[in-house]
Parts: C-alpha cells; sequence; structure tokens
C-alpha cells in the first residue's frame, strides 16, 4: 500500500510539472504585452521594450521556460507580481487560506447537506419530500453561480440590508460566498447519493443482512450505506475541485480577496507570474484532493486495495525475478 | 408429529407500474417438526417468493402480501409485529440465497458477516462469536484462516458455503434453502446436500428446499409440492409423487429428465412455455400446455382433490374421472 502511495506521489510531481509547461506556455502566446499594459498609453515603444527586456521576456521560449521551471521548482519562488510589486509567495500566503477554507467549507456543506438529503430521498423514494428534493436538486445543478450570487446580493443586501454586499471582514463577508459557492455541490451530491443509495436497496446481500434479522437501520448503516458510500466519495475529490475553481466566480462577484481574484486581476494585467502561480497552486489542490479521495476508496472498498497490493506485489516479484 | 409450520392460502403480488403479477396464488402446506419438503417448478413460479414471504423480506413495495396465513407454532407470522420477526429472522428461521456471488456484502470480511448474526442472536462475547464463526466456516470446509478475506477473494462455490455457513450459525429450527446448489459443480453440490442431511439429523431441522432438480428433492425431502405458476399443482409424500404422479405437469416434469433405462430416444419435454404471469389464463394456470385438458378445465376453480391421504392434486380432469 505504501508503494502504491509512493507512485502516486510520484505522478502528482509529474502532473504538477506537466500543468506548470502547459500554463506557461500558453500565457506566453497569449496576445498581450505586459509592458505596454503596466507602462500605459503615455509609454514610448523604447521604454515598453526596455521594460520587457528587464523582465526577460524578449528571451526565446525554451529559455524563458527553463528559468520558470528552475526557478518554481527548484528555488521554489513563484516570482513578483509585475503589477503590484509584491513577490507572490507574499500575496498567497495572505490570501491561500482564505481560498482553502471557502473552498473546504463549501465542499463540507455540499457533503453533509447533500448526502444526507439524498439517502432520505432514496429510502423514502417516490414521495413528497423525493419528488420536491429531486426538483429542487435539478434546479441546484442548472443554475449557474454567478446568477444565483447577483439573486443573493439583491435579495439578502440591497433589498433586506443583512449582509454586506461585498468585501471582507468578519463572518457575515463569508456567509454568501459560502451558500453561492455550496448549492451545485449539494445538488450533485443529493443526486448522486440518491442514485447510489438505490442502486444498494435491491441488492442481494442487502436481503441477506435482513434475512438475519438486523434490524432496518442496522441494514442501512451497516450494510447499504457503506456500499453506497464509494462512489459517493469518489465523487468527493470531484466536489472539492470544483468547490476551488468555483471560487474564482464566487470571489470575484463578492470581491473576496483570495486566490480568485488575484488571478483574475492577474489575467487583466497580464500579471504572468500571478496567473501561472494562481493556476498552479489551484491544480495542486485539485490533484492532492484526489489523491486523498482515492487512498479513502481503497480504504473502503477491499477489492480495489486488493488491486493495489496484488498489482505492486506482482511488480516486486518480478523485480526480484530480473535481479536474479 | 406436531405441525410446525403451516401456509394457508397464501396470496402474493408484485405490483409496478399499474400491472400486477401473481406471483403466489392461494398455497397451502404443512410442515411437521424435522421434515423436509422440496418446493419443485420452473424459474418463475414463485418458489422464492413463497419462501421469502415466510421470513417476511419481500420487497415491500413491489411486493405484498395479498391474503393468507403463515403458521409458525400456532403463530401467524403475517400479523407479528416487526420487533418479534427481528428475533425470529436469522435464529429461528434462516435462509440460504440463490446467488451466492451477490448474497454477500462485498466490502465486509466473510468471518464478521458470519459474527454478525451470532451476536446478534446470542448473548455471547464478541470473542466467543468470532471462535464460533470459525467453527462455522470449519463446518462447511473452508480454513479458519480465511475469516479475514473479502467476498471477492472466493469461488463461487466457496462463497455459496459462506452463505450455508451463515444460515447455519444460529442453528434454525425452520431452513429456507433457495436453490442452494444450483450454483455448484455436481461434486460440491453433493458434499453441500449431505451436509444438510446431517444437520437435520442433528438439529431436527425442518426445511424447504427450493429446486428445479428433481435427483436433489429425490435425496433430500420427504415431502414435494410441485409449483406452477404460483399454484400447488400436486403435493404429497416423495413416495407420492415419485411413485404415482397424478397431475399431468408432474409427468410432464418427469418426462423431461432423461432415464438410463428408458429405451426411448428423445425426452417428451412439456409444449409451450409458462403462462404471462401479469395475465393468468382463466380456470387452471395448466389447460394451455396441458395434453388432456378439457373445456371445463379453462374456467372456474380447479378443485384440489386428495386422491390418497396427504396426497393432494389440483386437476379438474382427475375429478371427472371420479365421477364418472
Amino acid at each position: 500500500m505504501s508503494r502504491y502511495v509512493l507512485k502516486r506521489l510520484g505522478w502528482l510531481i509529474l502532473t504538477t510539472i506537466v500543468v506548470a509547461i502547459i500554463i506557461f506556455t500558453i500565457m506566453y502566446f497569449v496576445p498581450g504585452d505586459p509592458g505596454r499594459l503596466i507602462l500605459g498609453n503615455t509609454a514610448t515603444e523604447e521604454e515598453i521594450l526596455a521594460y520587457d527586456e528587464a523582465l526577460g521576456l524578449n528571451d526565446p521560449f525554451l529559455i524563458q521556460l527553463g528559468r520558470y521551471l528552475k526557478e518554481t521548482f527548484l528555488e521554489f519562488d513563484l516570482g513578483t507580481s509585475y503589477v503590484f510589486k509584491v513577490p507572490v509567495m507574499q500575496e498567497f500566503a495572505e490570501r491561500l487560506p482564505r481560498t482553502l477554507i471557502l473552498g473546504l467549507l463549501c465542499m463540507v456543506i455540499s457533503a453533509a447537506i447533500g448526502i444526507p438529503l439524498g439517502v432520505v430521498c432514496a429510502l423514502k423514494r417516490n414521495s413528497l419530500v423525493d419528488h420536491g428534493a429531486m426538483i429542487l436538486a435539478m434546479a441546484g445543478v442548472s443554475v449557474p453561480q454567478f446568477w444565483l450570487a447577483l439573486l443573493m446580493v439583491i435579495l439578502f443586501s440591497v433589498n433586506l440590508g443583512w449582509l454586506p454586499p461585498y468585501g471582507f471582514g468578519g463572518i457575515e463577508y463569508w456567509i454568501m460566498p459560502v451558500i453561492a459557492g455550496s448549492v451545485g455541490g449539494i445538488a450533485m451530491n443529493a443526486r448522486q447519493t440518491r442514485s447510489a443509495v438505490l442502486e444498494t436497496i435491491r441488492a442481494d446481500f442487502v436481503t441477506t443482512a435482513r434475512a438475519k434479522g438486523l434490524s432496518e437501520n442496522k441494514v442501512i448503516y451497516k450494510h447499504m450505506l457503506p456500499n453506497a458510500m464509494i462512489p459517493i466519495i469518489n465523487l468527493l475529490g470531484g466536489t472539492f475541485a470544483m468547490a476551488i475553481g468555483g471560487t474564482v466566480v464566487i470571489e470575484s462577484v463578492f470581491q473576496f480577496p483570495g486566490i480568485g481574484t488575484y488571478m483574475l486581476t492577474g489575467i487583466n494585467q497580464r500579471d504572468y507570474p500571478v496567473v501561472r502561480s494562481c493556476i498552479l497552486i489551484l491544480a495542486i489542490f485539485s490533484t492532492v484532493a484526489m489523491l486523498l479521495v482515492d487512498l479513502v476508496y481503497a480504504y473502503l472498498d477491499p477489492r480495489i486495495k486488493a488491486q493495489y497490493v496484488n498489482a505492486s506485489s506482482k511488480k516486486l516479484k518480478k523485480k526480484e525475478g530480473e535481479s536474479k | 408429529m406436531s405441525e410446525f409450520l403451516t401456509v394457508k392460502d397464501l396470496v402474493v403480488e408484485y405490483s409496478s407500474g399499474g400491472q400486477h403479477v401473481q406471483a403466489v396464488n392461494g398455497v397451502s402446506f404443512t410442515l411437521g417438526k424435522g421434515e423436509t419438503l422440496g418446493l419443485v417448478g420452473e424459474t418463475g413460479a414463485g418458489k422464492t417468493t413463497i419462501a421469502k414471504a415466510i421470513l417476511q423480506i419481500l420487497p415491500d413495495p413491489p411486493a405484498k402480501v395479498l391474503g393468507g396465513e403463515i403458521l409458525l407454532e400456532g403463530k401467524d407470522v403475517l400479523k407479528m409485529p416487526e420487533k418479534e420477526l427481528l428475533t425470529i429472522r436469522g435464529s429461528k428461521i434462516s435462509m440460504i440465497f440463490q446467488d451466492p456471488m451477490t448474497a454477500l456484502n462485498p466490502i465486509m470480511s466473510v468471518g464478521s458477516q458470519i459474527t454478525e448474526v451470532i451476536l446478534l442472536h446470542n448473548k455471547i462475547s464478541e470473542k466467543e462469536a468470532m471462535e464460533r464463526a470459525c467453527g462455522m466456516l470449519e463446518m462447511v470446509g473452508i480454513p479458519r484462516t480465511r475469516y479475514v478475506e473479502y467476498p471477492h477473494q472466493f469461488s463461487g462455490g466457496m462463497k455459496q458455503r459462506v452463505v450455508i455457513a451463515m444460515a447455519l450459525a444460529c442453528e434454525p429450527e425452520l431452513l429456507l434453502a433457495d436453490e442452494p446448489t444450483t450454483a455448484l459443480d455436481v461434486t460440491i453440490q453433493a458434499q453441500v446436500l449431505e451436509m444438510m442431511n446431517d444437520l437435520r439429523e442433528k438439529l431436527q431441522t425442518t426445511m424447504i428446499l427450493i429446486t428445479h432438480d428433481l435427483g436433489v428433492v429425490a435425496e433430500t425431502c420427504n415431502k414435494v409440492a410441485i409449483v406452477y405458476a404460483g399454484h400447488i399443482m400436486e403435493s404429497g409424500t416423495k413416495e407420492d409423487i415419485f411413485l404415482s404422479p397424478m397431475h399431468p405437469y408432474t409427468h410432464g416434469l418427469f418426462g423431461s429428465i432423461p432415464k438410463l433405462d428408458d429405451k426411448s430416444k428423445r425426452l417428451s419435454p412439456i409444449p409451450g412455455l409458462p403462462p404471462d404471469p401479469t395475465n393468468l389464463p382463466e380456470g387452471c394456470p395448466f389447460a394451455p400446455r396441458c395434453p388432456k385438458a378439457t373445456a371445463a378445465c379453462r374456467q372456474g376453480v380447479t378443485p384440489n382433490v386428495e386422491v390418497t391421504p396427504g396426497h393432494f392434486v389440483r386437476c379438474g380432469e382427475l375429478v371427472q374421472k371420479e365421477v364418472d
């Protein structure tokens, strides 16, 4: 099992490097000139050229790429923002926790509400509760996040005046971003959980459990749900990745000073180090989330665990054979 | 021998999407303690439904017991409160399920699945229960070291043994064996049947053996009921059925088995297919396939005739003959 984890960590590093190369390449070919944007319309052609030269933006692609990779992965230096003149790392130290907390809150809330809701719907299938919840869930999946966020601003800030429309500060600034970010996840989790539970509800081993004389509660919590949870756990990684990605939209609607707003400003200003670092950090969090989910998955399902153990032990044997 | 189990006029119906499937239509039989009844019939005749109704584990919806009585030592199982049923299921009555591939919980070790039922019905420590589960595994020919293994690590035959061990773990007084040997190859089949026979002798277990294999019936049962389209067509002792079968359907079943001492070159199978259970024909359900059917067979209620004490035949033709 530890071999499997190590292997997956290796893949994670490789994925990160590939993501870095892709982002760098895309940013390199995206039209727009940081020098021109920063110095403004009054700057002369020579000034812009000198500015770009100083940033090393006139070097050939491969040299720039090499320098970027070396700085990022060997020196752990994400560069300095062209616009704010502040090291990206310093900005991250402040903004990253906010985005992570926002993303995690969204994920936890979508799981904590969505999964039990799905279970209830499956157990009371075709009831009024089930139909009502599923119609709402369908709406929740379909509604765009930014639209929901804007409607909430209109209702709670403009009309009712309960919550601040944007900005950052105490808990009141967190409420709307978290709700807007969770609705989609709640709906998705509820729908997936419902179908996963419905699949196990008719399973033969559930009948076996009933025939043993287990109470209905025990049948549900000991036999049905653990089996139904397997595909749901798999989904949670996706929920987290989605929540983290979704923060870009949510943060910009609420002017929430996290990674998302930072990235958007970076994109508008062609602030290459900022954009590259933001995307890279989001990619790392998504892959780590997926890895964690896969490990939980293997822990829960002995069939999958067996595959990993067998795969690595087979390779071990093969290697032993080769060394002889 | 006192009546241990009496089933009287049991009617079970499945309904889905406005369609009603009459799975069991007025089935009655009695069993004394230690007796073994063979329920024989084609696929879909309602045999499994009868067994599940006795254990009250029919999925509701879609299944519904519409009428009848199931008396276990004089008490009606159908009227028992759920709490009382829970104490009976798995301890007094247990069931061996048809498909060992899906009857076990894939994410629980086989040992703990057996321990679960032992702990549930006995006031003993977990350690003692585990010890007993190991003993059960050994009894069905599985080494105790495999206690911790998961269902996917077992072959079909081994899984069936686990299912049997689980059903026998609490020494049930009534064992419902739903095609316990169908998934097994012939050598294992013989072992399993022998095991069940031993058990019956040791514990005086009453057994209902569901099968379509008349050979298995001959080996283990002392009473036989021939089921067709949810009706018992003929019932009696093993000798009644095997030596002097009366019903045309029973004749048909025997005609479908190859015999070593028979000189004829071809088997004589029953023509046609079992009737559509959503739309049973009026009168005798076997009439459309029956070589001796008369116009009278196709209408009204078919009489159930006791030809010799304990030997019942549901056939209008026979009554006609007796009148003549």
